[in-house]
């Protein structure tokens, strides 16, 4: 039954403080179908609505067939049934944006199948994904004109389940390594939180008529001067930044108010102030975001004026919530084309270009790739491939394949590694290391170019060597400054492999082991053991990855490195 | 000039978890002149004066003579002004010290009731904010306090959680009678910062203080955490809604349905939140904590070469200032370097003590030499951090390294009921 594949679900269109005509923007939203216990709890999540600050559970609520619209802006706040189906609509819809992305089933971080959501999980201002009670907790705040709840802003909503998805698809990348790294969950949360915002049509018809003046779109109308993208930047940007910033509004309106204002600098990444993790997460999402508003501007200026230099209001809202849908679908798909450990923006970018370029040959309509490539490029992000066009390299002549049965390739991890070893020298496997497939996935996706699919099987080989600090220099590394010779070490890389669907090798992506007995060539694996020395990584109890709640909470201040040196 | 003292005897009394220093200058000719630093506690010793705090306070009336010259509050927390309150303040109060001296945020001028800014252009609104977040942190703090019993009855909460809940949100309680207490006395108020100049020649005839310690928000914003973060949109918000609401109670969702019987799928959940919620109150209380222990006022005695250190509960951040940032850092250093005696910061803990500050002191030395460095702490163990996670107060690591190094006289060790304080005598 065609009808039954999705159910439709009333939600907060980005958070209580977005109004048109005074009134919550509210939008519709599709979801995929499924038989729903109270609560709801479906075969992904389950949203358990228990406050602990007031110690009070709160009656699990039924999803109707209408979706649960609701009514009145009071009824909407006031009712907790209400604000379980927003949370629950939200999550579900952005698991379907990563496996449309992925082509595949994306597990969450942990064992279990089903997140647990928490709408009103504690009077805080503060959401967070908590990896080890498999759930995402979203709290609220008492404000001069009511009660905000985070659970209802739909960019804190996605950034969270973000952070769920992220950690299933790479569960490295929550451990230090890099600046980089370090920000990269956040900027990743972001880019996907605002790329959902902007993919919602009547979000972005209502910034588009936010404005006042000669310029006001007026019967459907918009006129060319607010579509440049310094007006676009400002309306949409700014002015979904300025809106989230109400009272009852989203708490990070300031983090998207410091993104778009950070101006151009490809130098931007080696000044101090953007190795804090949240702020050098705002660069990619500045890069991002100037990327989506350049592409639609210049998408817009294609399709030429109606009546004396205006525009379709309503076609330009869909052009940018087209352009925003494809944005996030490459943004999500690019994962797969990430090492499987050390994620640094260069490799990201590469990832991006590589993933969308497997799919969608030609380019030419929105020229997003281009917009990538341009802007990343402003923020000092170049590719981490040395090809001309950015995207990895296809690998050199076949793998030996003896022995291996080509069908069990997309399914079965121990075939997988018996196809590495056979190749161990050729794909940089070191033999004395703990070597594992960490995961093995096949995908489907479709291309847009011709409607066929395209098969993948993507399959992340990490190793890991233990060592003591004066055993470094046989990987040609250098113990850092005040290191003691038996620190024990661990160090770790990996290869992310590409197969395609007759199991050949399509890209190899790699941060390999420091090769032994090679002095040479070990330049980042020697920057990241000073990043992990200075940062404190390799202390006893040491965890980047403690918790998201407190990532959240960080802040500026003294330059970690001094204060490390200083305490007992 | 003014003849400088001969001596000076440091006494630390035994207020538990809490700090609380006599400095009794004495002269050739004329009677000896006093300052009290701090007089707080937020939990008593079982080894302490069975009279407790007041028994305390007689004692600092008799060992001052009845008078004190100079009282340093060193920053706002219960642990080092509840003293100040109460009949123990009334004690003090009769004391009547010519000069009291507190941080720059306690300025009344900058007190978010106060009717409008002093005039100060856009530094005073910052100082004014400053001040106010500091204020809706303490109302935070409260709020926090309000939670304990609920954590209590949460299976899924530590006991270890809840109780540094509780001892973390009692500290950092607004202490309005004490508060009001130290406004009222003292001919001379000063509200210090870094480079303060306190003239003190008639009180303290050959004592030069300065004042290292806290930086202002012009000098070094990083003092209050307040940069453009989002901590900073946190507090601001976290100020509004406290100002408007001023509590966590209150029906949520009033007539929404509850849950007859908690389901299934939530019983594994709701533990685990609880414990969320115990985590997440204590890691928002140690940040308000550590922002008002970087109120704390540094302050650095010179008695001709001989120089003694008294950082009240200043972590690094407000050291800083001090040791890195200033012009004069580099002097400053050399200074403090060649002190005789140091009161050990934040009552032992891990980022009090910089370490480039301890490794500095010249006089440390690993054997009990005359001269060498005397060190005092107050402080009590169990009440603050985890051993686990290297958080304890006092750090182990630390209170080895002056045991060590120096002559460390710790308010731990005292076990007499009668004689509940411990000494330094240095003669100058």
């Amino acid at each position: 039954m065609a009808e039954l594949r999705t159910r439709t679900m009333e939600v907060v269109a980005q958070d209580p403080g977005v109004l048109r005509d005074g009134r919550i923007l509210t939008t519709s939203v599709k979801v995929p179908w499924e038989d729903l216990e109270p609560g709801p709890v479906g075969h992904r999540v389950c949203v358990v609505d228990y406050d602990s600050s007031t110690q009070t559970m709160y009656k699990p609520t039924l999803v109707g067939e209408d979706g649960g619209a609701p009514g009145r802006d009071e009824e909407l706040m006031g009712d907790p049934g209400f604000h379980a189906r927003n949370v629950y609509a939200l999550v579900m819809r952005t698991l379907a944006r990563f496996e449309y992305a992925l082509g595949r089933r994306v597990n969450w971080g942990f064992r279990a199948h089903q997140l647990k959501v928490v709408p009103h999980a504690f009077e805080e201002m503060n959401a967070f994904y908590s990896p080890e009670d498999e759930a995402l907790v979203f709290g609220y705040y008492r404000t001069p004109r009511g009660v905000s709840f985070t659970c209802l802003s739909h960019d804190v909503v996605v950034h969270e389940t973000s952070h769920a998805l992220l950690d299933g698809l790479r569960q490295r990348f929550m451990a230090p390594s890099s600046p980089d790294q370090a920000a990269f969950h956040e900027g990743f949360g972001d880019i996907v939180a605002l790329l959902s915002v902007f993919s919602l049509g009547e979000v972005l018809l209502t910034l588009l008529s936010g404005g006042a003046g000669d310029g006001t779109p007026r019967g459907g109308l918009i006129a060319r001067d607010r579509v440049t993208m310094d007006a676009l930047m400002d309306s949409v940007l700014l002015g979904l930044a300025e809106q989230m910033g109400g009272d009852i509004g989203s708490p990070r309106a300031g983090a998207l108010r410091r993104s778009v204002r950070i101006e151009p600098d490809e130098a931007i990444l080696d000044r101090p102030e953007y190795e804090e993790a949240h702020a050098r997460g705002e660069i990619l999402v500045a890069a991002m975001m100037r990327t989506f508003v350049d592409v639609w501007t210049r998408r817009l200026d294609s399709l030429g004026t109606i009546e004396g230099g205006y525009l379709d209001l309503g076609r330009v809202a869909e052009e940018g919530a087209t352009i925003a849908a494809s944005l996030l679908t490459m943004a999500i798909r690019a994962i797969d084309y990430t090492p499987p450990i050390h994620i640094d923006f260069r490799d990201y970018l590469s990832a991006l270009l590589t993933a969308d370029g497997e799919i969608r040959s030609d380019d030419s309509r929105y020229g997003l790739r281009e917009g990538l490539a341009k802007w990343f490029g402003r923020y000092g992000i170049t590719p981490g491939s040395d090809t001309a066009d950015g995207r990895w390299s296809a690998p050199e002549g076949p793998l030996r394949y003896d022995g291996v049965r080509f069908q069990s390739l997309q399914t079965e991890p121990i075939e997988m590694f018996s196809l590495l070893w056979a190749n161990r020298k050729r794909l940089r496997i070191d033999p004395g290391a703990y070597t594992r497939v960490a995961s093995l996935r096949p995908c489907v996706r479709i291309s847009p170019d011709d409607g066929l699919p395209l098969r993948e099987t993507v399959a992340e080989c990490t190793q890991y060597v233990r060592l003591r600090a004066d055993e470094l220099g046989q990987f040609g590394l250098t113990p850092p400054e005040g290191m003691p010779p038996e620190q024990e070490l661990t160090l770790e890389g990996g290869s992310t492999l590409i197969l395609d669907e007759y199991g050949r090798l399509k890209f190899e992506i790699y941060n390999p082991l420091p090769r032994r007995r090679s002095p040479s060539g070990n330049a980042r694996a020697q920057a990241r053991l000073q990043y992990l020395w200075e940062n404190g990584a390799m202390s006893a109890g040491a965890s980047f990855a403690a918790r998201l709640a407190t990532l959240h909470r960080r802040r500026l201040g003294l330059d970690d490195r001094i204060a490390r040196s200083e305490v007992w | 000039m003014a003849t400088p003292p001969t001596g000076i005897r440091i006494r630390s009394y035994n207020v538990g978890f809490g700090d609380c220093f006599l400095l009794t200058f004495s002269y050739a000719s004329g009677k000896p002149r006093n300052v009290l630093i701090d007089f707080g506690s937020t939990k008593q010793s079982g080894t302490g004066p069975s009279g407790g705090m007041k028994e305390i306070a007689e004692k600092i009336r008799e060992d001052c003579g009845g008078k004190l010259e100079m009282l340093v509050a060193t920053h706002r927390h219960a642990d080092h002004i509840s003293g100040f309150g109460g009949d123990t303040g009334k004690v003090i109060i009769g004391l009547e010290p010519e000069i009291v001296v507190q941080p720059w945020t306690e300025e009344p001028g900058l007190d978010p009731e106060a009717s409008g800014p002093d005039g100060g252009g856009n530094g005073a609104l910052h100082a004014r904010a400053a001040v106010a977040r500091l204020s809706a942190m303490q109302a935070m703090a409260a709020a926090a306090l309000e939670q304990v019993p609920r954590l209590q009855r949460a299976p899924g909460v530590s006991k270890t959680v809840t109780e540094q809940v509780s001892f973390l949100g009692e500290t950092n309680l607004a202490n309005l009678d004490a508060v009001r207490n130290l406004a009222s006395m003292g001919k001379k108020h000063v509200y210090a910062h870094f480079g303060t100049k306190l003239a003190l020649g008639r009180i303290l005839p050959g004592v030069q203080v300065d004042v290292l310690g806290p930086p202002t928000l012009e000098q070094s914003p990083a003092i209050s955490h307040q940069t453009a973060t989002d901590e900073e949109e946190f507090w601001h918000l976290a100020e509004r809604h406290l100002a408007t609401v001023g509590g966590t109670d209150g029906e949520l969702f009033p007539g929404a349905r509850k849950a007859r019987q908690i389901p299934q799928e939530a019983r594994w959940v709701i533990p685990r939140i609880d414990r969320m919620r115990g985590e997440e109150l204590l890691a928002i209380l140690r940040s308000l904590d550590g922002v008002l222990n970087n109120t704390s006022v540094i302050l650095l005695f010179e008695v001709g070469e001989r120089r003694l250190v008294f950082p009240g509960d200043a972590q690094l951040e407000n050291w800083h200032y001090a040791l890195r940032e200033c012009d004069e850092a580099e002097a400053i250093r050399e200074r403090l370097a060649s002190a005789c005696f140091y009161k050990v910061g934040h009552h032992g803990s891990l980022n009090a003590t910089p370490k480039s500050l301890w490794n500095g002191f010249e006089h440390r030395d690993a054997k009990p030499e005359p001269g060498r460095l005397a060190t005092m702490v107050s402080t009590a163990a169990g009440k603050h951090g985890s051993t686990a996670r290297g958080t304890e107060v006092p750090r182990k690591v630390l209170i080895d390294e002056l045991t060590k190094m120096s002559d460390l006289s710790n308010t731990q060790s005292l076990k007499s009921r009668s004689v509940f304080w411990n000494d330094v005598e240095i003669d100058f």
